[in-house]
């Protein structure tokens, strides 16, 4: 195929083409209104605050439809997960719904329940409504949604649904309820947090229905095949403008108990401009691993287009119809990969996740100054991790939440610095940070500081965003917090000269005010008046910092986001 | 000649619009342009333009003027464009960066070219004071006295001209704060300064932050402003009360917005639904209302519900996620940036795109003839032949449809389609923005906009309004005869309004009616003090309400519920309880029967009605059949080329009905009447569209 300068109009088009652009816009506004449900009616600070749960409509042949405003991590497999439905069931029907959580069969991870929702028009299947939300527990052999040790599924111990109807004639199917009830530690925040994401898929099937009666089936569906076209050939338009070439980047996880070396991540990208195709190869990888890092499918595929979505003009529409112009070869057996049953997939929207899509964005780079980005960084250390103990303010009631206090920093692109609220490359800037006073308020701890760390951010032409440190504890009653502070011993690397984003660290504060290193993976008990100390880690850098403009170095400087000895010695500055 | 006048007005970027109502109920219209360097002359111009078409002076009419209610979009502006004051920030010892934080989120998540967006008040002008207290409201750590005199002494050598202070749960115990403002007061008299458990006294660290810092960095540029607005005022012979609207969809005296500026900020806008409910409840009876205002840049839509505006916490500045909160709860006026100046565009894949990127007022759409040279909204309904080209802005400016014709033939090259349909598609994108905006505001609030009536305004508002009527199943709409000045016209209809919030947080499960009344009471007391100023105001009545913000344990994000009764008894409770679940249910879809509830906000709002234009039939009717000015080529996609009437809107008169397709030419506004829809000439002079869905 010879290499295009623009793209055709639509020529085999049956469908006007403003009515295209209406029902791109009409699916869009159905998904943002299943996100506004379901962010506003969540129990779990998770939800309701930080934002941990997307929304999205699949076709019935298993397409990404819309996504909007959704986590990158939790949707862009969506359409491994509708399968199951009819797989499994034989008598599928309006008003059922099911709750999906199995890694093996097309979703991320145990704790992201998700719920599908069959939207039936005139008796037939037209698309799944979805919801998929991170819990607040999910029955884990530990008070944690994440289990790095577990050495398989096992010793994971979470509950697992592999599609199984919890809703018949848009009732709840009290068997599956009472499964959930009696297994997860927070029970009636779990059934709040289900009733807010059945509600968000339900509002999805109702609008949906309401669009197919006043547009027509015909239309509709229509609609759809040419908006996937429409979509595949932007991104194959974007991808024709790229410089062809082969990248391989790799990435290391940091070490974990019986793998002291690490985990390492190899990436191999083929651009093909002149086919329009980008492929990411990931079976030059190791196989799994007895830890809770391997990653499932899902997470495999969506992570290494994740990486390449991340450099492709972002105004190209993210669905099923563009993701045809990506390739991602896998094999089975692989951390990163398809996993080997019963291997533990516990970590797999974040872990290695991340150092893939890292991996890939960063592998752009090597195509021109103009392309790629920095890696961006990705610890779940204090400020992020899972706490868990009894509040005696409301009678000893159990409490377990992952808390979104801190963040990371996120990596430089060749044209700005980083974004400061970054949160991870597996869902960067999507989720939202937790308010201190809604945390305390929810929670029986006291934070006593949370604020960026100077020269965190990795130096470049375009600096990497800082991290975040934060200090907190348990008020009256000892408290557990499980955390899990990545890039500890390999940080966001830079760009092309960029320098890499500062690791993150985890410390205690004892009594008496001395303070200790605690490892940068674990699980640890805190009594009132100990505290706990760390830092995520600061983004990468793009291009050599000596090329930083000078007024920017001077700006850095004025709002405290260097110090005068890191603007002298890293960036030469001089005071100009 | 009229015994008394009032006057509304509303200053925006372009424009300034004012409506001058008489005794007899008459609202003429004035506009002239807004005089950046000293507002009150465009204004006096303006008022100037509207008492002319009475035969009048401005100087006769200012000496007879009683109120004089002013909406500004100054305080937006000033923000918008960073010219406020040089502002610090005081906050607890360890959190510095709160401002810098926001709330997280971002509007693209795939776009990593656009730069972190900077905190309102820079790092270098926060200060962190050692205090600290609990979720409780007790003391963790004592305030320092000697940090605090430290910083202040800071702020005395960086020229701060301002200070907002927000510490951590001071909304629970403000004393932290309280003590600060007291040595702010010692030893930086005069400088102004802001206490966020004063201004905005609800939970989340930001949104509290966020409201004072915007608050006291309005303050020595929004007191200078009003007060040379009066001296101006009153030097051109003005002897009544000048009266600022405020975001809460009201006005305020001088004093309490030069106290609380931050009330000004999205001001015009919030007056949208004031004037829904006012026509509403002349025309039609209609509570549940949807106010539309289509401007030169962006479409704001408000919406009145259960008779009451839909209010909110989630205003931004400069975009939602990277611009500002404002925190506070006000009229929910959304925006989207779609107008008469919207530029369309084809993307590399082939669809066709309108906005957000606008033409402005210089150089305007391409028909302005000032040099435009794409395509926007405005050209394609040049092109379409709804706007008479001989009479925009009642003749006062030609338009150039060769130019129209030329930027609109140009996409529709790129397109491959013919110019009419490109037009056509130009209005139907621009259009498909809006209807989106409307059903965000109305759906997610659980008001079906079927059931609603729409009231529309605004200079580019009667372009696609039965386009955008009819894609919502709204049956009904009405055009104003000012429409062309939407929120001047909403000044006319406002009310002094303030409100009052006590958090005390309640549960359903161990309801203490002791408690509720105690917090009542409370409010009850701060109204009665607040309505003893009122003695020399020319009010007409009070209104007392009381509000509680809800939601079921655990969830974060209330839902506003109004009292219908004191909680005296259980079955008070009982009814409360019943109505939130109804409300939850209503907005949300989802019912948890079975869970408690916590009440989380209580506020009261007091309403001092001032006296307003009758809203009286002032036209005499007309039996005779309407007469069309002329006829001209149009196209509309169900019919393609045809010939239509156009009417002079001064012409009509009150019974006479007009039958789509047709256009209504008003002076500042035109109606595009689509086939299948009906005008009929209200007795109040309104334009009453039937739309068949």
């Amino acid at each position: 195929m010879a290499r295009k300068e623009g793209v055709e109009p639509t020529t085999d088009s049956q469908l006007d083409p403003i009515l295209v652009s209406v029902l791109a816009n009409r699916f869009d506004a159905i998904v943002r209104e299943m996100t506004n449900t379901l962010f506003r009616t969540g129990r779990s600070a998770i939800l309701n605050t930080a934002k941990d749960f997307s929304c999205c409509i699949v076709t019935n042949d298993h397409n990404l439809l819309s996504a909007v405003d959704s986590l990158q991590i939790h949707v862009m497999g969506a359409g491994l997960q509708t399968p199951s439905i009819h797989e499994f069931h034989d008598d599928v029907c309006e008003g059922d719904a099911f709750l999906h959580n199995d890694p093996y069969l097309g979703n991320t991870h145990i704790a992201d329940h998700t719920i599908l929702v069959p939207v039936y028009v005139d008796g037939e299947h037209l698309f799944t409504s979805c919801a998929k939300a991170h819990q607040a527990d999910c029955g884990n052999a530990q008070p944690t949604t994440y289990m790095p040790f577990a050495q398989d599924v096992y010793e994971e111990a979470g509950l697992v649904f592999p599609c199984v109807r919890i809703q018949k004639d848009y009732r709840d199917i009290d068997d599956i309820i009472r499964m959930c009830r009696s297994r997860i530690r927070v029970p009636d925040v779990w059934f709040g947090d289900y009733l807010a994401t059945l509600g968000a898929a339900r509002i999805g099937e109702k609008r949906l229905k309401e669009l197919v009666a006043r547009y027509g089936r015909e239309t509709v569906v229509s609609f759809v095949r040419e908006w996937l076209d429409y979509s595949e050939r932007r991104m194959g338009h974007a991808i024709s403008q790229l410089p062809a070439g082969e990248l391989r980047a790799s990435s290391c996880h940091d070490p974990l108990p019986g793998l002291p070396d690490g985990v390492p991540v190899n990436v191999t990208i083929r651009v093909k401009p002149e086919d329009e195709i980008i492929e990411v190869d990931l079976r030059d990888n190791v196989d799994c691993v007895p830890a809770g890092i391997n990653l499932s499918e899902a997470s495999s595929r969506t992570s290494a287009m994740i990486g390449v979505l991340n450099c492709v003009d972002s105004s190209v529409p993210r669905n099923g119809g563009s993701f045809r112009r990506i390739n991602v070869l896998l094999r089975d057996n692989c951390v990163v990969g398809k996993p080997k049953f019963p291997a533990s997939c516990s970590m797999a929207t974040t872990n290695m996740t991340n150092r893939l899509i890292n991996a890939t964005q960063r592998a752009f780079s090597e195509l021109g100054s103009e392309y790629g980005l920095a890696e961006g960084a990705a610890s779940m250390g204090a400020g992020l991790g899972v706490i868990s103990g009894k509040d005696a303010r409301s009678n000893g009631d159990e409490y377990v939440n992952q808390i979104l206090l801190s963040n990371n920093g996120g990596p430089a692109s060749p044209v700005c610095d980083g974004w400061v609220t970054y949160g991870m490359p597996d869902c960067a800037t999507t989720t939202l940070v937790d308010s201190i006073e809604i945390c305390e308020l929810k929670y029986p701890i006291l934070v006593r500081s949370l604020h960026l760390l100077k020269d965190s951010g990795g130096a470049g032409k375009f600096r990497g965003a800082p991290a975040h440190e934060i200090v907190y504890g348990p008020r009256f009653d000892k408290m557990t917090v499980a955390y899990f502070a990545e890039m500890n011993q390999h940080p966001p690397l830079g760009a092309r000269e960029g320098l890499p984003g500062a690791m993150s660290y985890v410390r205690k504060i004892e009594k008496d005010g001395s303070e200790t290193d605690l490892p940068p993976i674990g699980v640890t008990e805190l009594e009132p008046g100990e505290w706990i100390r760390g830092a995520e880690s600061g983004g990468g850098g793009l291009g050599d910092p000596h090329e930083r403009d000078r007024e920017r170095v001077r700006r850095d400087l004025e709002e405290g986001w260097v110090t005068p000895e890191a603007a002298a010695s890293v960036y030469g500055y001089r005071g100009e | 000649m009229s015994s008394y006048y009032r006057i509304g007005i509303d200053t925006g970027g372009t424009f300034t619009d004012v409506v001058l109502a008489d005794d007899q109920g008459r609202m003429l219209i004035g506009k002239a342009l807004t005089t950046k360097e000293k507002i009150s002359q465009g204004m006096l111009e303006a008022i100037g333009v509207a008492a002319e078409q009475l035969g009048a002076s401005t100087a006769d009419v200012l000496a007879k003027t009683q109120l004089l209610i002013y909406g500004s979009t100054r305080a937006t502006n000033a923000i918008l464009e960073e010219k406020t004051a040089r502002t610090a920030l005081i906050v607890t010892e360890g959190f510095p960066d709160v401002l810098v934080r926001r709330e997280g989120g971002k509007e693209n998540p795939w776009d990593f070219t656009q730069p972190f967006p900077e905190p309102y008040v820079p790092r270098r002008q926060t200060f962190e004071l050692p205090e600290r207290m609990t979720a409780e409201g007790e003391i963790f750590k004592p305030f320092d006295e000697a940090a605090a005199l430290e910083i202040i002494s800071r702020l005395r050598q960086e020229n701060i001209e301002a200070v907002a202070v927000c510490l951590l749960w001071s909304m629970v115990n403000p004393a932290h704060e309280e003590r600060f403002g007291a040595l702010l007061e010692q030893h930086m008299p005069g400088v102004p300064y802001t206490l966020s458990s004063r201004l905005n006294p609800v939970i989340r660290e930001y949104r509290r932050a966020s409201a004072a810092a915007i608050d006291a960095s309005l303050k020595p540029l929004m007191q200078e402003h009003l007060r040379e607005m009066e001296t101006d005022l009153q030097a051109a012979g003005f002897r009544g009360d000048l009266l600022p609207a405020t975001s809460l969809g009201g006005v305020a005296a001088v004093g309490d917005v030069i106290e609380r500026p931050i009330l000004m900020v999205r001001s015009g806008p919030a007056l949208g639904p004031v004037l829904g409910a006012a026509y509403a409840e002349a025309e039609t009876g209609d509570q549940n209302v949807i106010v539309c205002d289509t401007g030169g840049t962006s479409f704001d839509v408000s919406l009145v519900r259960d008779g009451r505006p839909v209010r909110s916490r989630e205003t931004w500045l400069g975009g939602r996620y990277s611009g500002h909160l404002t925190g506070l709860s006000a009229v929910d006026a959304r925006s989207v940036g779609s107008g008469g100046g919207s530029i369309a565009w084809v993307d590399a894949g082939g669809l066709l795109q309108v906005g957000p990127e606008s033409a402005g007022a210089m150089p305007g759409p391409a028909c302005y003839g000032r040099g435009g040279d794409r395509a926007t909204v405005t050209d394609a309904a040049v092109v379409l032949g709804y706007l008479d080209p001989d009479y925009f802005l009642g003749g006062r400016m030609a338009l150039d449809v060769k130019a129209a014709r030329q930027v609109v033939g140009g996409i529709a090259d790129r397109l491959g389609c013919s110019l009419h349909e490109a037009a056509y598609g130009i209005m139907t994108i621009a259009s498909e923005h809006m209807v989106e905006a409307t059903k965000e505001i109305t759906i997610n609030e659980g008001v079906d906009p079927r059931d609603s009536l729409i009231i529309a305004g605004g200079g580019a508002g009667g372009l696609n309004l039965v386009l955008i009527a009819r894609e919502l199943g709204c049956k009904r709409l009405l055009f104003p005869r000012t429409a062309g000045v939407l929120c001047a016209c909403g000044a006319q209809f406002s009310d002094i309004a303030r409100e009052w919030s006590a958090s005390r947080v309640m549960r359903s499960d161990r309801f203490d009616l002791a408690e509720a009344g105690e917090v009542l009471d409370h409010l009850r007391g701060e109204m009665a003090a607040f309505e003893q100023t009122f003695e020399n105001w020319r009010v007409e009545g009070f209104r007392q309400e009381f509000i509680v913000e809800a939601r079921y344990l655990g969830q974060v994000w209330e839902i506003e519920i109004p009292l219908q009764s004191d909680l005296k008894t259980q079955q008070d409770v009982e009814a409360l309880i019943a109505q939130f679940h109804d409300a939850h249910e209503a907005i949300f879809a989802i019912r948890d029967a079975n869970e408690v509830i916590e009440f989380m906000q209580w506020r009261a709002r007091m309403t001092a009605q001032l006296k307003k234009p009758a809203m009286e039939a002032v036209l005499e009717g007309g039996a005779q059949e309407p007469a069309a000015a002329k006829r001209i080529s149009t196209y509309f996609r169900e019919t393609g080329e045809v010939e239509i009437p156009v009417y002079q809107g001064e012409t009509l008169k009150p019974g006479m009905r007009i039958e789509g397709p047709a256009l209504i030419a008003e002076p500042t506004t035109t109606i595009v009447l689509h086939a299948g829809s009906e005008a009929r000439v209200t007795a109040l002079g309104n334009h009453m569209v039937e739309i068949d869905v």
